[in-house]
């Protein structure tokens, strides 16, 4: 997904170690554990953009459009997929799948959401004529039935075992109908009514979005009566405001200020472990780097144990393949990523390296430790013999290489398990055609692509099992680490955050704790 | 009548002339590097969608006519539709004006009214302990960046003594910290140049003339000195306002003000052409007429400028 938000502007190390070395003994007090608040506060990094959720994927934007609308499907934070505006479905034929919709449910503005809405909405992401930013998402649908008001079938091109899960990401916002058809896409994106359990009041835009507590909610009225989002862009003053008590939770927080805000009285930090990875993607187009040999040497070169626990201060684990823990498919079996400098170095010279400079391009602050990581895995290289060379580019610079697939080493990604399967993961991404298509191998896409039209669950393990193996020997991309998502959050404060970046402020998972 | 306007017209000419230099130095070199097509599509997004969306808002099309096309419309003051936020560009930025100025002005207030009475102070009071304090204070307050300084101040006035809100927009509270942090480094630049300035006129002779015939000292310094110091004061306020301008892209950023500084950056990194043009564009504009302003306001502080 997009991150717009994980960039820090101008923000480096040096000045937040300087932050953190001027930070004072707080006065705070130390009672503030409970609060008879009914307004939460919400900082997080960037602004949003827009508020009609098919328009945009940035982790900003979604944070909200998945509190003002409801999906058929739901992924909660246990990682699992749940019912949302649909309360069953199941497979009714190869290439069908039909939803069974809750009843009853009504929209911020009164009107009744039936499966005219759910048909309008998911026709809408494709439209041509809408021209939506999610016009991929839910492509692989060929028709939408609604033969009754509680009843949609869906008609897939090929077998999709996975739309169920599609539906419950991004492109999968239910909205209304009628609203948006009488007063067009420019007045919905300025004022969104949804089915959510927050219904829109204002939005001044880098100042604050106010949105207020949907009483009528299908699935119980949150435990709050206004909800007001403040973007706050540098992390140092994002934290201020949290130990100073101005905001409820904070988005974003790395994990080198964890400790700061764990060690305050008033303030905890809480986390989801990243539903993806953060991997060095390889242009395994250009030498050295498509010899095998040689990606397998750089892969053991890296000490992940290291940079999990000097950089990322132990919240991360070191990944074991291709597949994040916590999705479809994970071989818990499979041990993390070894680090053995002596056998890449054997490994470089079966594969006749002769010192060819490889780059690394980074962001800064784009990810969390990008260039951090960079410089610590330079260093590692460097230790194996390997002649490695960082180069620092701009995000969107990323974003025109990215396009063009023009990277000329490697590159940092945190591919988002979109859809808790590596279907929505490594074969989004790794796969013919991808964005990040930079490596071929003839078995390896045939199984990605029975396994993503087959509605088999035993014959997709084995297929995944087998696309693991073949990865661990050619390595297109290179996992480092798998992170927790952490959020900083007053102590008054219950929530469990969502792997992926949803935050879903629900009753199950959010609370103030009342005195 | 032909003086004023053999004075004002190759001034204005130079203005046109710089602004069209600016917006189109700021037009390529935006389009040098980077793409805000990929940046708002999902990063699976197959290529020929990228494509579309880039015929949709008109970037495929070659530089010249792009430029053209650009040129044209702003003539008619039109700057484009944002492509991060799809509205109008200039509805945009000039929604994000009024705190801008809000902070600007504030702080340029805070910046004279602190500095130019105690850039005074210490010329009259020469090597004292007031004017050694006062411009030891002054250059760490020139030299500090404004990063470091407005996160200094929000860890140390706002969490630690809890006197001001650590960041945001709202009352005259949450003004404080942001205009003294944008303002710190014109406040120390005006009160050393009025210090200087002061200190310059004290040596002429009209002074120890003044002093001679028995003027009391508060009339040499208020009649005589002052009024001849003006001329650079005011000269280096001028060009301090546009700092000003410069630093409100940090100090915004810092304290989250929603202000054009803040959009301006933030649409550099997305990429958002028309948003960036339109800002550029105000700023020059701004930045000229102040320039102008000052020219004008020459004329009437020494009269031996003034066309004839």
């Amino acid at each position: 997904m997009s991150h717009l938000t994980r960039r820090d502007l101008l923000k480096s190390a040096a000045t937040l170690g300087a932050a953190a070395a001027l930070a004072p003994a707080l006065p705070g007090p130390a009672g503030a554990q409970t609060t008879q608040k009914r307004e939460l506060i919400v900082a997080q990094g960037g602004d949003l953009a827009r508020l009609d959720p098919h328009f945009s994927t940035s982790s900003n934007d979604i944070r909200w459009s998945f509190n003002l609308f409801d999906n058929l499907t739901s992924r909660h934070p246990d990682g699992k997929l749940h019912p949302g505006l649909a309360t069953e479905w199941k497979l009714t034929a190869p290439t069908t799948w039909t939803f069974k919709l809750r009843s009853g449910v009504k929209y911020h503005n009164g009107d009744p959401f039936t499966s005219a809405d759910a048909k309008f909405s998911i026709e809408r992401t494709y439209d041509p004529n809408v021209k939506t930013m999610v016009a991929t998402a839910l492509a692989t649908i060929d028709k939408i039935d609604a033969p009754d008001a509680t009843t949609l079938v869906v008609h897939t091109k090929k077998p999709d075992p996975l739309l169920p899960a599609r539906l419950a990401f991004y492109g999968g916002q239910i909205v209304p109908k009628k609203y948006v058809e009488s007063v067009g896409n420019d007045a919905f994106n300025a004022k969104p009514v949804g089915t959510g359990p927050v219904k829109f009041v204002s939005w001044t835009k880098d100042d604050k979005l106010v949105v207020e507590a949907h009483d009528g909610y299908w699935g119980g009225k949150p435990d709050f009566d206004r909800l007001v989002m403040r973007p706050i862009p540098e992390t140092a003053p994002r934290i201020a405001a949290l130990l100073k008590g101005e905001v409820d939770i904070i988005t974003q927080l790395p994990a080198d200020q964890g400790e700061r805000v764990a060690g305050t009285p008033t303030t905890r930090v809480a986390g989801a472990l990243y539903a993806g990875l953060y991997v060095m993607a390889v242009n395994s187009k250009r030498p050295p780097l498509d010899n095998p040999l040689v990606k397998q040497a750089l892969s053991f070169a890296i000490d992940r144990e290291a940079i999990v626990k000097e950089l990322w201060r132990g919240r991360g684990i070191v990944p074991n393949g291709p597949i994040a823990k916590g999705d479809n498919h994970y071989d818990a079996g499979l041990g993390p990523l070894p680090y053995n400098p002596s056998k890449a170095r054997d490994l470089l010279k079966a594969a006749g390296y002769k010192n060819e400079e490889i780059i690394i391009e980074t962001t800064v602050a784009y990810l969390s430790n990008d260039k951090q990581m960079s410089e610590a895995i330079q260093g590692m290289w460097k230790d194996a013999g390997i002649n490695a060379k960082v180069e620092v580019i701009e995000y969107s610079v990323r974003a025109q290489k990215n396009r063009e697939k023009s990277f000329k080493g490697v590159f940092w990604s945190d591919p988002t398990s979109t859809l808790g399967d590596p279907d929505g993961m490594m074969w989004r991404l790794l796969g013919p055609g991808g964005p990040q298509d930079y490596w071929r191998h003839p078995r390896w896409d045939e199984l990605g692509n029975a396994a993503r039209f087959s509605v088999d669950e035993k014959f997709r393990a084995q297929a995944y099992k087998e696309m693991t193996t073949i990865f661990l020997e050619h390595f297109p991309w290179l996992p480092v680490i798998q992170p927790y998502e952490d959020y900083g959050l007053q102590k008054y404060v219950e929530f469990q955050p969502n792997p992926n970046q949803q935050f879903e402020i629900r009753r199950f998972n959010f609370k103030f704790k009342r005195a | 009548m032909r003086g004023v306007l053999g004075f004002l017209a190759p001034k204005l000419l130079r203005a046109l002339i710089a602004v069209w230099l600016v917006t189109t130095v700021v037009f390529i070199v935006m389009r040098l590097s980077g793409d805000p097509v990929p940046l708002l599509l999902p990063p699976d997004a197959p290529t020929s969608e990228i494509y579309r969306v880039r015929r949709e808002l008109g970037l495929d099309r070659p530089l010249p006519v792009q430029y053209a096309t650009f040129l044209g419309n702003a003539l008619r003051g039109d700057f484009g539709r944002s492509i991060h936020f799809r509205e109008p560009a200039w509805g945009v930025v000039v929604r994000y004006l009024p705190a801008t100025l809000e902070l600007g002005l504030t702080a340029f207030g805070l910046a004279l009214v602190v500095a130019v009475p105690i850039g005074m102070l210490s010329a009259i009071k020469r090597n004292s302990a007031v004017d050694q304090a006062a411009m030891g204070v002054a250059l760490v307050g020139q030299s500090a960046p404004t990063f470091f300084l407005g996160i200094f101040f929000i860890l140390t006035l706002s969490l630690w003594a809890g006197w001001f809100p650590t960041s945001g927009r709202g009352g005259w509270e949450h003004l404080v910290l942001p205009a003294l942090t944008l303002g710190a480094f014109s406040m120390a630049s005006i009160a050393r140049l009025t210090r200087s300035a002061v200190l310059d006129v004290l040596r002429q002779d009209f002074v120890r003339t003044a002093r001679a015939k028995g003027l009391p000292e508060a009339a040499v310094v208020m009649k005589h000195t002052l009024k001849n110091a003006a001329l650079p004061v005011v000269t280096i306020t001028g060009l301090q306002f546009g700092t000003l301008l410069g630093g409100a892209v940090v100090t915004e950023t810092v304290f989250a003000w929603p202000g054009i500084g803040r959009l301006a950056i933030q649409s550099i990194y997305n990429r958002d052409y028309p948003i960036v043009q339109c800002t550029v564009f105000l700023s020059a504009v701004l930045f000229i007429v102040l320039n102008f302003a000052i020219d004008l306001l020459y004329g009437v502080l020494d009269p031996r400028i003034r066309p004839r």
